[in-house]
């Protein structure tokens, strides 16, 4: 075990495994731990040895041979009982031009699962104008109840007006976890509502489950734009709110026999006299981009950037009923726009079938897709990142790949629709 | 044009231009220095190594300023090595533990010298960096009076210029102060950070924590051509280098990085980077024109330090503290010029008075026919180390051979291989250019 | 007119390396720069102050180190620049990281009222979007995000107009001030500082706060005001590599190689893909 000068027994920081979040700089009785080059270090001159630095890592990046305890940290004390009154799983359904978002069903659908292992129940919590169908549809898709707050007042969104509302209705259920679909919407209203309750939220989780010794929330999310995981608890604070992208969950059955109860929410909303919405520019259904919803992708990377090859490409995505997405280099260089951009700074994606043409495989972009089903990388570089890990590689010049796929393709695929069809 | 004028403006943040911002900022005079780098040190690569007494020069106190030492060196070697063998001859002396510590040490150039801009910048100097300097500012009479810069707005009004731009100076030759470099008066040297913990190093090298080893490498690994290579112990990697004249690159047409995996596979390379992981790969220019090359120091409104200067010496690898020793020197005559309120040439010449009186020029001159030499004595990197390495495998081998006879042996093959004679007069030559 | 505008120091995430050994991330040596979203957002509160008239204010809450993120701000223009930098904030999730920042615009607002609190859409370490509306909130300002341009500011009604992207569309809004922004991409890209700009940025002198001189309640913020905490942190476990075919055996082998392979072993997922009754989207 290392020593300073003192000959104290010390911690010391392993930096590779560092991430940076800074829980030890602040825990530090004696602020001996500073970040240097976004890790952190300890001045082994201060150290004091007493390990509460170890017992808050949650990276296991520091040494310390004392036998030290985990302990979870302490924040704000919280009388158990007043955590006891919060009870159910809530889920925000959102309304997307009069139907509900698909995102809130996979939430719903989410939400069953981890109400079973807390033996508790599903809360949809609905907000709209004429919503009943939904209220109904929420049922079927697996809520026990939902409140409905019905008024014109929520026919268009507005951050203040909704998420006034949906405070004061967390505020009367008591729910002990609100999830919420990451969407536009969903990202700008969850803050508004966690910072109401002072309580923790937690963005973009790819994982939800129970730690049922402690009966909390276990909210696993990407961090650092990468694949380090974080498994984040909300301990003291409820409800335990999360956001979850479209397309992470799987879509439930509905069920129109499953019985439950609609609650009409006696809430006076009221507009938002702050805010006018002046005008509302759609994008034309028919030519609306929307990648997520694709069950094939053929996502063009740095490596594919030549606009003389995109007829080709569409040719391909065409024929397997697909659509074109393609990382940020495209959309930077203003080939394609920003609509059909996957990854961390665009969608995320979780299509049956990802077919790569020249892209990387750089972390960031690798997080928008983990949800593909197959992922199929034509790269010239045997070496890239994406030839390692996808299920299915062609090594070499695309343009001289993909004329003989399509062409393969519209040899076997007539055929083999038609075996299907048998 | 900027409002604002400034009695020096400096170009380039490296260690001359620091060290003579430093000593300018010292004496309060206004210096703004600009760095086309992101930061001070980001475009800056040298094998690592420094020297003490220079740095101390501009800040006695470098060690308590928390200058980013890797490792105090108490061991210089030089190997002469043949393609599977070598000579290894080495200089050690606890003195350089204890009361001549940090008389050479090795940095990590990034870190280095940004410390270093910081410390010039509390001094008073401003340091602009992430702006290239790409011009002068010249007056009817052809005196300098400022620099322009690659931002709006970016003329900047100056009494005197000090250009410390490096070995490229793209400046200095663009103002027709120097003419552009010859190929065979620069070296091109690639160098990579292999990362190894800081135990296998000592191990390896038989220190302790703080301490380090140097060799410089000659022979036969430069691929024949005239070249140098450095091993260089740093805190927790090693750095090594392969170097050759451009010139020589050039007409081999071997490409630098080849040189550099060849090199990491000698017997005597390879033992010390086992186990360790390229971390950094960077490449670079190094003044090796010598004597000859070097421009005029000074004239009306500008004077030249540095690499910029094509000041190193490369028998002793020693450059970085001619350019300290160069950026004090120029700020001193700085200082006195603008006290006499003279920037012209004349004015500044007590700069060219202190730089022949000091080493720097002594021994740029004593050396000046040395890099020549080193170019046209092609045997040193081919013949000669092959030679040494049948003399030795010859000696060194008990196999019931007479060692009268291996002494026979040993001369036919110096005979046959390059002839007594050219090896009297490459040694002479040798002799004659260093001494 | 007062802007505020809260930055944030990142690691720059496109030169993160992932240790292939523990399939970790290396944060080690990575270096730090301005949050490009927050970027976008200061050179958007300089234009608003050229055409309007006011001064920019450049916060944020970070390590010492942050002061160079702040003297990049400053080089865009900024007029002043302030770091909230103490130990006891370290550790903070995005309730504390909100508390704290609103707490020093509620500080700034005392010596000079704010008009607007500008924030990027997300920042790219960790790309939660919730410190905007978060600050928004505590203060009480009107909440626009995901802001692609801004139309115009009416300094007599009080009211600014700008567009903000939603699903499928954008909107154009017009809310009274005081409001905070998040701002996307396209709001325009931060200009190339001019010298004096840069030779300003780097003499200004940062003040530096502490969460004493905000008035921040101790348990409100770092590590003791965040609800959310770090439980562990790991590598997932990697995507598996599958079976490369490889042109340089011959590009019709490797790609008829490829398509007998996957009509084999993926039948099911190509059936469901290719006998959608039609329904065959194509964008």
């Amino acid at each position: 075990m290392p020593k300073n000068s003192k000959d104290k027994d010390i911690a010391e920081v392993v930096s590779k495994k560092c991430s940076g979040c800074q829980a030890c700089v602040g825990e530090c009785p004696v602020g001996c731990i500073d970040i240097v080059d976004g890790v952190a270090k300890i001045t082994a001159e201060k150290c004091i040895g007493c390990g509460k630095c170890v017992m808050i890592c949650p990276s296991d990046a520091i040494l310390f041979d004392k036998p030290v305890k985990k302990k979870a940290v302490k924040t704000a004390e919280v009388k158990e009982s007043a955590i006891a009154q919060y009870q159910g799983v809530a889920v925000f359904i959102e309304v997307k031009e009069g139907v509900a978002a698909d995102v809130s069903w996979e939430l719903v659908g989410k939400g069953r699962e981890l109400a079973h292992k807390l033996n508790t129940k599903v809360m949809g919590f609905l907000v709209g104008h004429n919503v009943k169908k939904i209220a109904s549809a929420a049922i079927s898709y697996g809520c026990d109840s939902v409140y409905v707050m019905d008024n014109p007042a929520f026919e268009v969104y507005v951050s203040r007006v909704y998420g006034t509302a949906l405070t004061e209705l967390c505020k009367q259920v008591k729910p002990e976890i609100f999830l919420i679909g990451a969407s536009p919407l969903g990202r700008d209203l969850s803050s508004v509502i966690a910072t109401k309750l002072q309580t923790g939220l937690t963005a973009d989780c790819t994982g939800l489950d129970i730690d049922t010794q402690e009966k909390l929330l276990m909210m696993t999310r990407p961090t650092f734009g990468g694949n380090i995981m974080a498994t984040i608890y909300c301990r003291n604070h409820r409800p335990q709110m999360s956001t979850v992208r479209p397309k992470v969950f799987k879509m439930p059955k509905s069920d129109s026999t499953r019985a439950g109860e609609i609650v009409p929410f006696n809430y006076e909303a009221q507009a938002d006299p702050l805010i006018k919405i002046l005008e509302t520019i759609k994008i034309d259904a028919a030519n609306a981009i929307d990648i997520t919803h694709a069950e094939v992708l053929v996502v063009l990377g740095k490596g594919a950037s030549e606009s003389k090859h995109f007829p080709m490409f569409e040719e391909l995505a065409s024929l397997l009923g697909g659509s074109i997405a393609c990382s940020r280099p495209l959309v930077e260089a203003g080939l394609l726009p920003y609509v059909r951009q996957v990854g961390q700074t665009g969608k995320t994606v979780a299509p049956k079938l990802y077919i790569g043409i020249g892209v990387s495989g750089a972390v960031q972009h690798m997080v928008g897709i983990n949800g593909s089903e197959k992922v199929i990388a034509i790269n010239n570089d045997k070496n890239a990142q994406m030839v390692q890990v996808a299920d299915y590689s062609i090594v070499g010049d695309y343009a001289v790949i993909i004329p003989e796929l399509i062409k393969g393709l519209k040899a076997r695929v007539p055929n083999f629709l038609i075996q299907g069809a048998k | 044009m900027m409002n604002e004028s400034y009695d020096v403006a400096i170009v380039g943040a490296g260690p001359a231009g620091i060290s003579a911002a430093c000593v300018l900022a010292d004496a309060g005079v206004k210096v703004i220095v600009f760095e086309r780098g992101e930061y001070a040190g980001s475009k800056n690569m040298s094998g690592g190594v420094l020297y003490g007494y220079n740095l101390a020069q501009i800040l006695p106190d470098f060690a308590e300023r928390g200058c980013p030492v890797e490792r105090n060196i108490i061991e210089s070697r030089i190997w002469y090595l043949s393609k599977e063998a070598g000579y290894s001859i080495g200089y050690r002396d606890s003195v350089f533990t204890k009361e001549r510590k940090f008389n050479v040490f090795t940095v990590g150039r990034a870190k280095f010298d940004r410390w270093f801009a910081e410390q010039a910048r509390r001094k008073g100097a401003l340091v602009v960096a992430g702006t290239t300097v790409v011009d002068l500012l010249k007056d009817a009479s052809g005196k300098v009076t400022g620099v322009v810069t690659n931002r709006q707005d970016g003329e900047v009004q100056a009494k005197i210029v000090l250009l410390a731009d490096g070995v490229n100076s793209p400046l200095a030759v663009k103002a027709g102060f120097r003419p552009e470099l010859k190929a065979e008066h620069v070296a091109l040297a690639v160098k990579e950070t292999i990362e190894i913990p800081a135990e296998t190093i000592e191990q390896r090298f038989g220190v302790s924590q703080a301490d380090g080893v140097t060799t410089e490498v000659l022979g036969e690994i430069t691929g024949g051509m005239d070249g140098v290579s450095i091993i260089y112990t740093n805190k927790n990697s090693i750095s090594i280098s392969v170097g050759a004249n451009l010139a020589a690159f050039a007409k081999s047409k071997m490409k630098p990085y080849e040189l550099l995996e060849a090199y990491k596979l000698h017997p005597m390379v390879a033992p010390l980077i086992a186990g360790g992981k390229a971390i950094e790969y960077t490449a670079h220019w190094l003044a090796e024109g010598g004597y000859d090359t070097i421009p005029k120091l000074a004239g009306d409104g500008y004077l030249i330090a540095g690499d910029s200067a094509m000041l190193f010496n490369a028998l002793h690898r020693e450059g970085s503290n001619l350019a300290m020793a160069s950026g004090k020197m120029a700020a001193e005559a700085i200082i006195a010029a603008l006290k006499k309120n003279d920037v012209s040439k004349q004015g500044l010449s007590s700069y060219i008075q202190a730089m022949n009186d000091s080493f720097v020029m002594k021994d740029m001159n004593k050396y000046r026919n040395f890099p020549g030499f080193l170019y046209d004595t092609h045997q040193l990197f081919n013949e000669l180390p092959q030679m040494a390495q049948f003399a030795g495998r010859e000696m060194l081998t008990v196999n019931g051979v007479t060692k009268k006879q291996k002494q026979k042996l040993i001369m036919d093959e110096i005979k046959k291989k390059i002839g007594l004679v050219k090896l009297a007069k490459i040694l002479w030559k040798g002799w004659r250019s260093v001494k | 007119m007062h802007i505020v505008v809260c930055v944030k120091q990142v690691p720059d995430t496109t030169q993160v390396k992932i240790d292939p050994a523990t399939n970790t991330l290396v944060r080690a040596g990575v270096e730090s720069i301005c949050n490009p979203y927050d970027l976008v957002a200061v050179e958007a509160a300089v234009k608003m102050t050229e055409k309007y008239g006011g001064t920019v204010s450049v916060i944020t809450m970070g390590i010492p180190a942050a002061e160079a993120q702040l003297r990049e701000c400053l080089s865009l223009g900024a007029h002043q620049a302030i770091l909230i930098s103490d130990r006891a904030l370290a550790g903070a999730d995005t309730l504390a990281t909100s508390y704290t920042l609103a707490s020093a615009v509620s500080k700034l607002n005392e010596s000079d009222p704010v008009q607007i609190v500008l924030c990027g859409k997300q920042a790219i370490d960790g790309d939660t979007a919730q410190t905007g509306p978060g600050i928004a909130t505590r203060l009480g300002f009107t909440q626009l995000t995901y802001v692609s341009n801004i139309v115009g500011i009416d300094i007599t009604k009080q009211t600014i107009t700008v567009r903000r992207e939603i699903e499928n569309g954008s909107q154009i809004v017009e809310a009274k001030l005081p409001v905070m922004l998040t701002v996307e991409l396209e709001l325009g890209a931060p200009r190339y500082a001019s010298l004096p700009n840069l030779i300003k940025a780097v003499k200004h002198e940062i003040k530096i706060w502490g969460s004493k001189e905000l008035g921040c309640a101790v348990d409100l913020i770092g590590l003791k005001g965040s609800p959310t905490s770090v439980k562990t942190i790991f590598a997932p476990p990697p995507r598996k590599g599958g079976p490369v075919f490889d042109t340089s055996d011959g590009n019709d082998k490797a790609v008829n190689g490829f398509l007998d392979t996957i009509f084999q072993k993926e039948a099911a997922i190509l059936s469901q893909i290719l006998n959608t009754d039609g329904k065959v989207k194509h964008a």
